[in-house]
């Protein structure tokens, strides 16, 4: 069975990620079980200097885990910051492998298996790779695949191991906000040079913070009026949306 | 900075997946950790070896150590030459010598351009004034000099090297560090592109600064470490000049009689800096691997955004935030950006020696947690995630 564990973002920010997720997989007809009582990965602990409360967190959250899921259960991640620290991380630490399963590889083989049917639709995509899922888990097709069976991916210059980062992780959005929007719109940038109209990505951090950069590209093109239509970008999708525009007779849960 | 980098990146790319620089690489990495693990010995080498060449060698602790001995050479100048020096940054060389009246001429044409300018300092160890466009250039440059220039580049080349040349005529000491350090031999390798140290070691007196971590053991090696900084720093296998010192400049042309400084320098003084190197040592040494060649902060998201904000000292980017908890102590490494940083693991990616700089950072934030040395908004977010397993405010 499919242990879905949500993430803090996708729990309280943006929640319609989870609702396309579910919708998918209830599509694929997957049993699944949403871990409604989950807490914190601990990634941002970890990453931000608290190792003693992030292990205490981490332990918590693992003996949550251990108690709910069998050995046949795959825990499924929408957070590409839940998916390197509960595969890799607890496993240094811990030394246990839990089967950890990022939603772009869950439905690339939905897909792949013909358990899950998509129409093509006729956008140009652009592949933003999260850090935590790319270069720290080395997951850099799945998403693709997926992305290439509904629609056309068009390549950033900077992609997989070179990726540039979105600029938020580890607590820098938090500490220094100018500095992480700031890095946030020049992938904004990267992005516009393909020409692409959409940005798919697979970290609900990474969406916060390209959404955001985003926003503040528009606002800055409609205040030069020579120049309204330059960016291509209009929108900043999660995975699982960008599927859920390829189901039939469902829309966008945005 | 960012079309400057970008240059940079794409003629990079091509000539670091080539094989021959794969087998370099390798070999590198061995030097380099093969230099770490046996530093004493080769301190205690470089010594002897120095000595046996006629080169005068000085072991500094600490900067002040350094600073000390420096001035013992040259307080009675008031003009000195020098050139880029990563270490010199480091000990604030120049200002020192500025503060006690030494006049201090850069002659790296970007060092001196940002020498002129008040307001900025160097943002890459190759291309220190990549930072600064051709407008800012002009204006810094008709300042200084109260002239009207124009725009173009070679105007701009022939007037700071006119300049210079008029300044290092009166000039009889010469400060260059050095790119790598050959024990058994008692050899230095500097590496240039200008043809400036060639000047500047051919004063009456030159002084190369250069830290402990410089060291290797042979000339091949330090030729091998000065070739792979170049390819990842500029894209090209080799600079215009690598110049080896291995003694000052003599002859015994007149009845076997030995005379010194024939057209080199009479004495050549090389001042060896730990100031915390041995420290970092003892704990893994992993950041002393580094060759310098600023590839990581090429590719550093933070850094193409904020500039040498990021950073310590010349030590850019977050390799040198990582060396400054060791020069300077968990504060100066807060300071530096240890938590500017997003863990993105760019620099890893494209380090030849393979530094795991994201990692460093991550490790040197639990001490600086430890010491409570803390960003306020982490502390709150911790304390949200502990009391309702939650990141976020409402
Ligand atoms: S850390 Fe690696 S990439 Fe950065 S300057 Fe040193 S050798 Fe080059």
């Amino acid at each position: 069975m499919i242990i879905y564990f949500r993430g803090c973002v996708v729990r309280e920010k943006l929640k319609y990620i989870s609702d396309a997720t579910e919708t998918i997989l209830k599509r694929a007809g997957i049993d699944f079980t949403i871990l409604t009582n989950e807490t914190c990965c601990g990634s941002i602990l970890m990453r931000t200097g608290f190792k003693d409360d992030a292990k205490e967190v981490m332990k918590d959250t693992l003996k949550k885990l251990e108690e709910f899921i069998t050995k046949d259960d795959k825990i499924l991640v929408s957070c590409a910051g839940c998916y390197n620290t509960l595969k890799n991380d607890y496993n240094e630490l811990f030394g246990v492998n839990l089967d950890v399963i990022h939603t772009s590889e869950l439905i690339s083989q939905l897909i792949s298996d013909g358990k899950l049917l998509v129409k093509k639709i006729p956008n140009k995509v652009t592949y933003h790779d999260p850090c935590h899922l790319g270069r720290h888990s080395s997951l850099y097709e799945e998403p693709r695949e997926a992305i290439m069976e509904i629609c056309t991916l068009v390549e950033m210059d900077r992609n997989r191991e070179n990726s540039r980062c979105c600029g938020a992780g580890s607590g820098v959005r938090s500490a220094y906000p100018d500095t992480a929007l700031l890095v946030a719109q020049r992938r904004i940038e990267d992005a516009e040079d393909t020409k692409a109209e959409l940005i798919v990505t697979a970290c609900s951090f990474c969406i916060l913070n390209l959404q955001n950069a985003l926003k503040h590209r528009m606002n800055e093109l409609s205040d030069d009026t020579v120049d309204v239509n330059k960016s291509s970008i209009n929108k900043v999708l999660d995975i699982s949306e960008l599927i859920l525009m390829g189901l039939e007779d469902e829309k966008i849960g945005n | 900075m960012n079309r400057s980098f970008r240059t940079l990146r794409e003629r990079r790319d091509k000539i670091i997946e080539d094989e021959r620089t794969i087998q370099l690489q390798e070999r590198v990495k061995n030097i380099r950790a093969y230099s770490i693990k046996n530093m004493d010995l080769l301190i205690e080498k470089v010594v002897k070896n120095f000595e046996k060449n006629g080169v005068e060698v000085i072991l500094a602790e600490k900067s002040e150590d350094a600073l000390d001995a420096l001035y013992s050479i040259v307080k009675d100048e008031s003009i000195i030459a020098k050139s880029k020096s990563n270490t010199a940054g480091e000990i604030g060389l120049s200002e020192f010598l500025e503060d006690k009246g030494v006049q201090v001429v850069e002659t790296d044409l970007g060092d001196r351009i940002v020498q002129l300018d008040p307001d900025s300092n160097p943002s890459h160890p190759i291309g220190p004034a990549s930072h600064l466009r051709m407008d800012d250039i002009v204006k810094i440059i008709s300042n200084e000099f109260n002239i009207d220039i124009k725009p173009e580049p070679r105007a701009i080349l022939d007037i700071i090297k006119q300049d210079v040349l008029l300044k290092l005529a009166k000039c009889n000491i010469g400060i260059t560090g050095a790119n790598s350090v050959a024990a058994d031999d008692g050899s230095v390798i500097t590496v240039h592109n200008e043809g400036n140290i060639n000047l500047v070691s051919m004063l009456d007196i030159h002084i190369i600064i250069v830290g402990i971590d410089k060291l290797v053991e042979t000339i091949e090696d330090a030729v091998s470490v000065v070739k792979l900084e170049t390819i990842f720093a500029s894209g090209k296998t080799v600079p215009a000049y690598m110049n080896v010192i291995s003694s000052h400049s003599k002859t015994a042309d007149i009845e076997k009689i030995l005379l010194d400084g024939m057209y080199g320098p009479r004495r050549v003084v090389v001042i060896l800096l730990d100031n915390g190197r041995k420290q970092a040592i003892k704990k893994g040494g992993e950041c002393l691997l580094c060759i310098g060649c600023g590839s990581c902060i090429v590719t550093c998201p933070i850094y193409n955004e904020i500039g040498n904000e990021f950073g310590y000292k010349r030590y850019l980017g977050g390799r040198g935030v990582v060396l400054s908890s060791f020069i300077d102590g968990n504060q100066s490494c807060f300071d530096s950006g240890l938590f500017t940083c997003t863990l993105c693991g760019l620099c890893t990616n494209k380090c030849p020696v393979g530094i795991k700089t994201n990692n460093l950072i991550k490790n040197l934030r639990n001490d600086s947690v430890d010491l409570n040395i803390i960003i306020d908004e982490h502390k709150s977010i911790k304390d949200r995630i502990k009391k309702k397993g939650s990141p976020f405010k409402q």
